[in-house]
């Protein structure tokens, strides 16, 4: 049984605004169970993209088994001995077991009869342009035997569950034989005891000798599953525990540091009229009798962890999505159903997750993007005129310090945190009473994050409501006056920010 | 002045040289063609020449719109049958012993009946599209054949002769020495490029075209515009029915055959693009008089018929290849 070893030495990352890792130096040792933790934004995904070939580090170097390997594409990751099974299954569906754990390399041969021995000397052009089907049903089947895995190789993939579908996925990776394994949050998806499968393949792969890093969000399954905890902290490596001797509050330590209360401005007051009210609001599969009051003024901040249903919620509200049950109460209207137009005009503003895809229209000008909510209402008798236009904006632009040479331009031509400034200005232009904000200062870097905050204290200040999801906790503590916790699809709690510092936050977070 | 959707132009007299390089082309053509072609540079040629573009070139600008907003209309040539045809027979029987009404009201209603259902169907369209998520693609393509076929139901097929003499004014008649489908094919390109270029409608063709999603969660009303197009395209398509029944003064089943194919590569000559959310309804105009200057001109220069097909379908794949931005050349 070979033993291997995956050693970082001194990665660093580098993007245009941020370092994203700096100087992380980690040794995977094969035959034991590394859980990699760390916030959003400590770096994990970077590191992670690092080692499965898709990123390149900017300086540092791998090494495997001592010796310096440069993994130069996924593909290429791969055939070098490191395989990664990524949260999002990059399965065919309409393909079975077996074709999908080989794809790509399934066994060929020549255009020979079935006996396989003669060969037509002028047809062998042709060899190696036929699937070898024999040969791809015993080798899948070689590769689940050798995980201990019983399914049926010939079934089709999209009729397999999502925990079956993930082991096809695992067996694809093993079946290159792998030296490292790196799962990325692989039980987001499973009930519990196809959990509690996944731990036992996992401990058996290991005692393989393969090195296997677990990236997850969930401190509590740690115990069962990991032999040591490897921990991110703002692109640097935090420090190693040993199984055995971590709490979950050691854990979490090492993930937060000190934590640093930043003071909100004092003058800001919530008011006392409510802006919006929901009230038992459901949608089959995502969220239930979900009821809140956001108020005048007031920034109120939805916590909770990867799939519990924030984004979901925050769509049904501005009408994106429907919702099969309860109302949403706004503008002195009580809705069972709505639209984004009509909620627009009842002075609701939604700046979405993604940016690129939903929030902007990338082929249109920085301009028209700015424009394109409050069209009618820039517009004069029906005509609308880039003059107007610009003359309408032109506050905005400066007001939220977007900084562009030329209105003109493609809004795909701005950086990140200017992106999100043109969306958040696309809204305020409607002038808006309440505003939904979902991942505010996702995927942009730190300057610009402290501009958000300053844009929604603003907002605060001239009475509009907002409502932020995030997932990151120190900012929500940090912006808003109250923030509420969602698990699961429900609320499960509310606190103020003095009350209880991120880590905490954290735990409270986490599912049961 | 122009405005591509948005796009910025790059700054300088080389990127202003590469934005409008059908409008040089189409001058280079008139000025070989006006030394080289017999009678082109006449009054009369070009007055033709304009005659001709324009029963196609309405659609044309509708055809933009839809082609921005990521659409397509396939069935516009056999719209533009349907629309004369079905003109030809109302006023066949509202002026006859069944209806009994003057003949004047009978043209007016008839043409009345031909455009609006002519928009109505490209207005179902735009609502199959978006309430049941059929694409424009498949929906117009069956409309081709089904409009195709009720045109000759109702011919059946024959060449239906109802109309007085004084209809063909608006096919063959002219205003001050200009022909009268001409003077519509402006007014309609006023029309469509002050929509386009003016007005929130016109915005938000392209930002649904651009990223429809997007362009729903800003507040826009994504189904009523795609509604609104392929209403629109079919009603020009019927308008230009009308008038192609006033020209050959019947209806007939076999007009606008392989319209849309014409339509389309104007549209794209012109500078759209097929992924929708860029163009311009000027680029449009370009696009369809260039392609009926070359007509007219390989006519003129006795080329034949066929290569004149061959020369036309070699200039989409040109114009598409010349109008593909940077980024999207590998």
């Amino acid at each position: 049984m070979q033993v291997h070893t995956l050693q970082t030495q001194h990665i660093r990352k580098e993007y245009p605004g941020t370092i994203a890792l700096d100087d992380v130096s980690v040794t995977f040792e094969g035959g034991k169970i590394h859980g990699l933790v760390g916030k959003n934004g400590a770096g994990k995904s970077t590191l992670i993209k690092i080692l499965a070939g898709t990123v390149q580090p900017t300086s540092g170097s791998i090494l495997l088994d001592g010796r310096e390997i440069f993994l130069r594409s996924a593909q290429d990751a791969f055939h070098q001995g490191v395989a990664t099974v990524y949260q999002e299954l990059s399965l065919v569906p309409s393909l079975t077991v077996a074709e999908n754990i080989l794809l790509g390399r399934w066994p060929q041969r020549g255009l020979t009869p079935i006996s396989g021995r003669l060969e037509i000397g002028c047809l062998s052009p042709l060899r190696g342009m036929l699937v070898d089907w024999p040969a791809v049903w015993t080798r899948a089947q070689a590769v689940l035997d050798s995980m201990h895995v019983a399914l049926d190789v010939r079934r089709q993939v999209g009729d397999l569950g999502v925990a079956q579908q993930q082991i096809v996925e695992i067996a694809k990776a093993m079946s290159f034989n792998p030296s490292v394994l790196m799962l990325d949050e692989p039980t987001s998806a499973l009930a519990q005891h196809e959990t509690e499968n996944l731990f036992q393949l996992l401990r058996k792969l290991a005692g393989q000798g393969v090195a296997i890093v677990y990236i997850t969000h969930r401190l509590q399954e740690l115990p069962r599953v990991a032999d040591k905890i490897m921990v991110l902290r703002d692109g640097r490596y935090a420090g190693t525990l040993e199984m055995g001797q971590a709490r979950p509050e050691d854990i979490v330590r090492l993930m937060f540091g000190e934590v640093v209360q930043k003071e909100r401005p004092v003058d800001l007051q919530v008011g006392a009229g409510t802006v919006l009210e929901v009230r038992q609001l459901g949608r089959h599969g995502k969220f239930h009798g979900i009821s809140f009051e956001l108020h005048e003024g007031e920034i109120l901040g939805i916590a909770g962890m990867l799939g519990s249903g924030r984004t979901e919620l925050l769509r049904a509200i501005f009408g994106a999505d429907p919702f099969d049950e309860g109302e949403i109460l706004v503008a002195g209207r009580s809705l069972r159903r709505t639209s984004p137009e009509q909620m627009k005009m009842l002075g609701v503003a939604f700046t979405p997750e993604e940016r690129k895809q939903q929030a902007l229209v990338q082929s249109l000008s920085i301009r028209a993007n700015l424009c394109m909510s409050s069209m009618n209402r820039i517009a004069r008798y029906g005509v609308l005129t880039r003059i107007r236009e610009r003359a309408s904006i032109r506050g905005l632009v400066e007001e939220l310090a977007i900084r562009i040479p030329d209105l003109e331009m493609p809004v795909s031509s701005l950086s990140g945190g200017n992106q999100q400034k043109v969306v958040v200005g696309k809204w305020l232009s409607t002038q808006p009473k309440v505003i939904l904000l979902d991942e505010p200062t996702r995927g942009i870097d730190v300057q610009a994050k402290q501009q958000v905050f300053q844009i929604l204290w603003d907002l605060s200040r001239r009475g509009i409501g907002s409502l932020v999801v995030s997932s990151e906790l120190e900012e929500l503590l940090e912006v808003c006056h109250r923030v509420l916790i969602m698990k699961k699809g429900a609320l499960a709690g509310e606190v103020r920010p003095h009350e209880l510092p991120a880590d905490e936050l954290y735990v409270r977070c986490m599912e049961a | 002045m122009n405005d591509r959707g948005g796009i910025a132009p790059y700054p300088g007299m080389l990127s202003w040289l590469r934005q409008s390089v059908m409008e040089l082309v189409l001058m280079v053509l008139c000025t070989v063609l006006a030394f080289n072609a017999e009678g082109f540079f006449t009054r009369e040629n070009l007055l033709n020449v304009l005659r001709n573009v324009s029963m196609q070139g309405i659609i044309a600008f509708g055809m933009t719109m839809v082609i921005i907003a990521g659409e397509i209309d396939l069935s516009v040539g056999s719209a533009v049958a349907f629309s004369g045809c079905l003109t030809a027979w109302l006023t066949g029987f509202l002026s006859g012993p069944g209806g009994g009404l003057p003949m004047p009201l009978a043209v007016t209603l008839a043409i009345a009946a031909s455009l609006g259902a002519g928009g109505a169907i490209g207005c179902l369209t735009g609502w199959l599209r978006t309430r049941f998520r059929v694409p424009t693609f498949i929906t117009t393509l069956a409309w081709l054949t089904v409009l195709k076929g009720a045109s000759e139901l109702i011919t059946n097929g024959f060449s239906l002769t109802p109309f007085p003499r004084w209809y063909n004014f608006v096919g063959g008649g002219y205003v001050a020495g200009i022909p009268f489908p001409a003077i519509v094919f402006v007014l309609i390109f006023v029309l469509s490029h002050f929509v386009m270029n003016y007005t929130p409608f016109g915005r938000s063709v392209y930002a649904v075209g651009g990223n429809a999603e997007a362009a729903r969660l800003s507040g826009i009303n994504v189904s009523r515009v795609k509604i609104l197009v392929m209403g629109s395209v079919a009603l020009l398509a019927a308008l230009s029915g009308v008038m192609q029944s006033s020209q050959i003064m019947s209806g007939n089943f076999t007009t606008g055959t392989g319209w849309e194919l014409d339509v389309i590569s104007a549209v794209i000559i012109g500078g759209t693009s097929l992924m929708g959310g860029a163009g311009t309804v000027w680029g449009t105009l370009i696009g369809v008089i260039f392609l009926g200057v070359l007509v007219n001109g390989m006519t003129l220069l006795n080329i034949s018929e066929y290569w004149q097909h061959v020369v036309r379908g070699g200039l989409i794949l040109i114009a598409v290849l010349l109008n593909l931005a940077p980024s999207e050349r590998k």
